[in-house]
């Protein structure tokens, strides 16, 4: 059984299409499990704290933090990716409000969806703008991106859920989605999303969110492991799995290695211990 | 501002359920999901609230923010660090802070409390070094969540102590300095644990104009639930986003404020009502049968010193509630235990039942499991028994730990090494496991000996398949000394010596899942540890001192304390075990209570905590006082009065109190709250008895 009040989002969605074993594992069974995902693990961190980093910089901008007050201290890799940032000028000429960091939620045949978004721009009689920073080691390749569920599920959230922001109903083709790497930042993908496009993507979500409730339905037998063993390399399940020994290194992950671990950038319910005794 | 609102009343008369009402006629209104604020004084108050946002019709739109004071404080700080962190007084204020739990702040506050207590200033008083630190920190968050200076909390506790004995004031002297170096130090590090943090939303980031233009365009309505168990300073970010909100609702639970010793502050929190518009207060709970709303009026008014005692009588309680008197202690399990069985054996289901206990310690926790689940019925309790670190899987990855870094002179007793060997490798009894261990393992030697070298009697007793995964894994940790010690971080190592060897097909903890659990939660200690105390990892040329330094807080008992998340899973149908206050900080109702050995002391004492103090170190206690006895009696009256009233408030059907003549120690008991049950017994026999 999903735990009660599961949320669905990209990556959620993603694991399940990836692997539907990795998905019961991770939130129907909530099986904690060591592994390492990838080596040298060390680089890896580093690289995805880099990417935690970044966003926050991007963010302490657009909420008007002087620019003096955040170059302090950066080191090299961290100022190169800024200085390319401020030199994006598509966003930085953009008229509109700002939404950095911005949760949107929807509800697709009785699972609630959810997005988690770096920043939308919404600018009055144009549209929102979906911005995703990515800080992957390689450029993104278009189509790539297309058979990505990011791709899918962001602007498909924000079509049914960001009239609030616009202050009026929102059409699809209101919206862009925009996805920019520090790879390649003179070349941000940019994809225009379109009532077709919409249905296209509720329909296939839908058919995702029912195959997945049948399985669930099924019980507690082991759901299908990836075919695609390539994927094990990367995956903390491994030795669970009898897939492997070693993890795969981190160089040669896919292009979407450097997306932010949701338990380490998690902007949405935040607590701390209240007091420690 | 357009509305503002405050409703006080009872536990179950229906206030959250109004408040989530509220949020959906906010949303039809056409307000922005995103700007609606829900502070909680802690997390798990925010059930009701995630519950409703899941169900399949509430309104498509951003997420809810449903926070604490501390969530709060950190998101801010996690943001707009740059604007404060110099004003502060950071050393390195271009550097992004790094956020203690409560276990690295122990951890720094370790050294502290160990060089002051090696002075002999902390004599005086007969606590453990591990108490003195968790007191001091306590201190720390009083001082913040009430706007105190650690001067103040000196003084405060000083004049409250009085004309007593003349040792204590030196040591709340001590404790102050303890405090002081501590925070220094944060200063000088980075550091932020949970009372910098406060001090710094408070002292800092209200008064920035950006902090202030981001909180006005990010939250217009605000609900404060439970406004009674938050703390002053809760009280004071509510204040001060007053003016800018478009509508307010404030939720008090009257007869409440358990967090008392964790800094609530219930009078203060009522004093907002003043600012409100509107102020309903209402009495009636939902499905509280008369029996027990006269229970609970009886209970709140035989321990409240301000009440009258004298009041008109309700319907006779007697038919909500079941006494047994038992001589002895397991009698009284005995007795509690068929009870249950009895009622799941009726149908109720056993998510329905919970069985209370003033402290709920591991042998009576262990007692009331075993009982019932020989009776077939599932338990849950509020933890595991056994720390992280304790349980049989972590030993032996410790154990392995330190076989791995023989440099460390660290030389685990050889019945942990047969205990580590028969978990990880699956043919092993304990016998063949003790076998090899006495003969491959010889404390002091650099390395673990080979199976080969072993003569082929006992290879043949030990069997073959079990040697080769010994060999794999002697080889494995062979090959770490030789190629990779001292270039990995302790959670990296603990990883990979599970990932690549522990959990490989063949070894114990293949598709052990609940080793794969407890391990995952040591990696995770390991790993805080590290992030937060050697944040540049590129900066370490040699982990392996810093391995062994965690090494050895673990097994001081510093790290690794916490329980196995999968446990918190209180959802489940099953019985559920906890203390009193852990059942009432939940906020649940349910059908059938146990309270078990009302004649005990417990129900009533409070925890002796020598250096801080609960009520003295409040906001609205009076900075010249002194605490007297009859302070003392009174709080304790209260507090019980709170707890009573709060638990029959959360009962639907019936409460079942065992009383045991003897304690487990074998010593007679007749405590307050065993009195005031039969006074309430008296009166009502009495009114019977009258024509
Ligand atoms: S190891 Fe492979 S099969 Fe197993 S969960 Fe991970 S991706 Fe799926």
């Amino acid at each position: 059984m999903l735990p009660a009040g599961f949320q669905f989002s990209q990556s959620t969605l993603q694991d399940y299409v990836d692997c539907p074993r990795r998905f019961q594992l991770r939130y129907i069974l909530r099986q904690a499990w060591p592994g390492v995902r990838t080596e040298p693990l060390q680089q890896h961190e580093r690289h995805m704290d880099r990417g935690v980093q970044f966003h926050r910089l991007v963010q302490r901008h657009q909420l008007g933090i002087p620019v003096e007050q955040l170059e302090r201290g950066l080191d090299e890799e961290l100022a190169g990716w800024w200085r390319a940032y401020l030199g994006f000028d598509l966003l930085h000429s953009m008229l509109g409000r700002r939404y950095p960091e911005i949760t949107l939620s929807a509800d697709l045949s009785g699972a609630r969806l959810l997005a988690k978004y770096d920043l939308l721009v919404v600018s009055p009689n144009q549209g929102i703008t979906i911005f995703d920073w990515k800080t992957s080691l390689k450029p993104l390749r278009r189509e790539f991106l297309l058979k990505r569920l990011q791709t899918h599920v962001y602007p498909y959230i924000l079509a049914r859920s960001g009239g609030g922001l616009l202050g009026t109903e929102i059409s699809p083709k209101q919206i862009t989605f925009c996805c920019w790497n520090t790879a390649a930042p003179s070349e941000p993908v940019i994809i225009q999303y379109s009532q077709e496009q919409y249905q296209q993507d509720e329909s296939y979500l839908s058919g995702l969110l029912a195959a997945l409730r049948a399985e669930v339905e099924r019980g507690p037998a082991v759901w299908v492991l990836t075919a695609d063993e390539h994927r094990c390399r990367f995956c903390e399940y491994r030795s669970l799995c009898g897939r492997g020994e070693v993890a795969g290194n981190f160089e040669e992950m896919d292009d979407f290695g450097d997306e932010i671990d949701p338990s380490v950038a998690d902007f949405g319910l935040v607590d701390v211990e209240e007091i420690g005794f | 501002m357009a509305r503002t609102r405050f409703i006080e009343g009872p536990a179950g008369t229906g206030k959250t359920t109004y408040a989530i009402g509220e949020l959906r006629r906010l949303l039809d209104d056409g307000v922005r999901p995103e700007q609606i604020l829900i502070l909680l004084p802690q997390r798990s108050a925010g059930w009701p609230y995630e519950h409703a946002f899941t169900a399949p019709d509430w309104p498509d739109g951003a997420q809810i923010d449903l926070v604490t004071i501390g969530g709060l404080a950190r998101r801010g700080l996690e943001i707009f660090w740059p604007l404060v962190a110099e004003k502060a007084g950071f050393a390195y204020p271009e550097a992004e802070p790094q956020f203690l739990n409560v276990e690295t702040a122990q951890y720094y506050m370790w050294r502290f409390v160990n060089e002051a207590v090696q002075t002999g200033v902390f004599d005086s008083v007969n606590i453990t070094p591990f108490r003195i630190m968790t007191q001091v920190l306590d201190n720390l968050s009083k001082a913040a969540i009430n706007g105190f200076a650690l001067d103040d909390v000196t003084e405060r506790l000083v004049t409250a102590w009085g004309d007593r004995h003349s040792s204590r004031p030196p040591v709340y002297h001590a404790a102050q300095h303890v405090a002081e170096r501590f925070r220094a130090y944060c200063l000088e590090n980075n550091l932020l644990d949970f009372s910098l943090q406060i001090d710094l939303l408070v002292n800092y980031l209200l008064d920035e104009a950006l902090y202030r233009e981001f909180f006005q365009q990010n939250y217009r309505h605000l609900i404060a639930d439970n406004l009674e168990e938050h703390t002053p300073v809760t009280r004071d970010v509510i204040r001060w986003a007053w003016d800018d909100l478009d509508s307010a609702l404030l939720l008090y639970d009257t007869d409440a404020g358990y967090r008392v010793f964790l800094g609530a502050d219930p009078g203060g929190g009522l004093e907002l009502k003043a600012r409100c518009d509107e102020a309903e207060a209402w009495e009636q709970p939902y499905n509280l049968p008369p029996t027990l709303g006269t229970l609970a009026h009886e209970l709140g008014t035989l321990l409240d010193a301000d009440r009258p005692r004298s009041f008109p009588a309700g319907e006779n309680p007697r038919a909500g509630f079941t006494l047994e008197f038992c001589q002895f202690y397991p009698e009284m399990l005995e007795w509690a235990v068929n009870q249950v069985a009895a009622l799941v054996q009726h149908g109720v289901p056993p998510g329905e039942i919970v069985v209370l206990a003033p402290l709920l310690g591991d042998s009576l926790r262990f007692a009331l499991t075993t009982r019932l689940h020989e009776r077939g019925i599932r338990t849950v309790s509020h933890r595991p028994s056994r720390a992280v670190r304790d349980e049989p899987a972590a030993r032996a990855v410790l154990t392995l730990m330190a076989l791995a870094h023989p440099g460390w002179n660290v030389h685990p007793p050889l019945l942990d090494v047969a205990n580590a060997l028969q978990q990880v490798i699956e043919e092993l009894d304990p016998v063949r496991a003790w076998l090899l261990a006495q003969i491959v393992y010889r404390p002091g030697r650099i390395e673990l000996g080979t199976f080969d070298a072993i003569l082929l009697a006992a290879q043949e007793r030990i069997t073959y398949r079990a040697g080769e995964k010994y060999e794999r894994l002697r080889r494995w940790l062979a090959a770490y000394q030789d190629e990779d010690a001292g270039t990995m971080p302790p959670d990296h190592f603990l990883s990979r010596l599970f990932g690549e060897v522990l959990s490989q097909p063949g070894f114990g903890f293949h598709t052990n899942l609940d080793a794969g659990r407890v391990v995952a939660e040591l990696v995770e200690s390991a790993r805080r540890f590290r992030q937060t105390l050697y944040p540049r990892a590129e900066d370490v040329t040699d982990w392996i001192d810093i391995s062994r330094e965690y090494y050895e807080l673990v097994q001081a008992g510093l790290l690794a304390g916490t329980y196995v998340a999968s446990w918190q899973q209180v959802e489940q149908d099953a019985v559920f075990l906890a203390p009193a206050y852990t059942f009432l900080m939940r906020n649940r109702r349910v059908s059938y209570q146990f309270w078990l050995d009302i004649g005990s002391n417990a129900w009533w004492e409070r925890l002796e905590q020598p250096l801080t103090h609960p009520y003295v170190l409040a906001r609205g206690y009076p900075h010249d006082q002194m605490w007297t006895d009859e302070q003392e009696y009174f709080s304790r009256r209260d507090t019980l009065r709170r707890l009573m009233v709060g638990l029959v408030r959360r009962c639907q059907e019936h409460i079942y109190i065992g009383i045991s003549n003897l304690s487990e120690q074998g010593f007679e008991q007749r405590g307050p709250l065993l009195q005031t049950f039969q006074q309430i017994i008296q009166r009502y026999d009495q009114l019977e008895e009258v024509p």
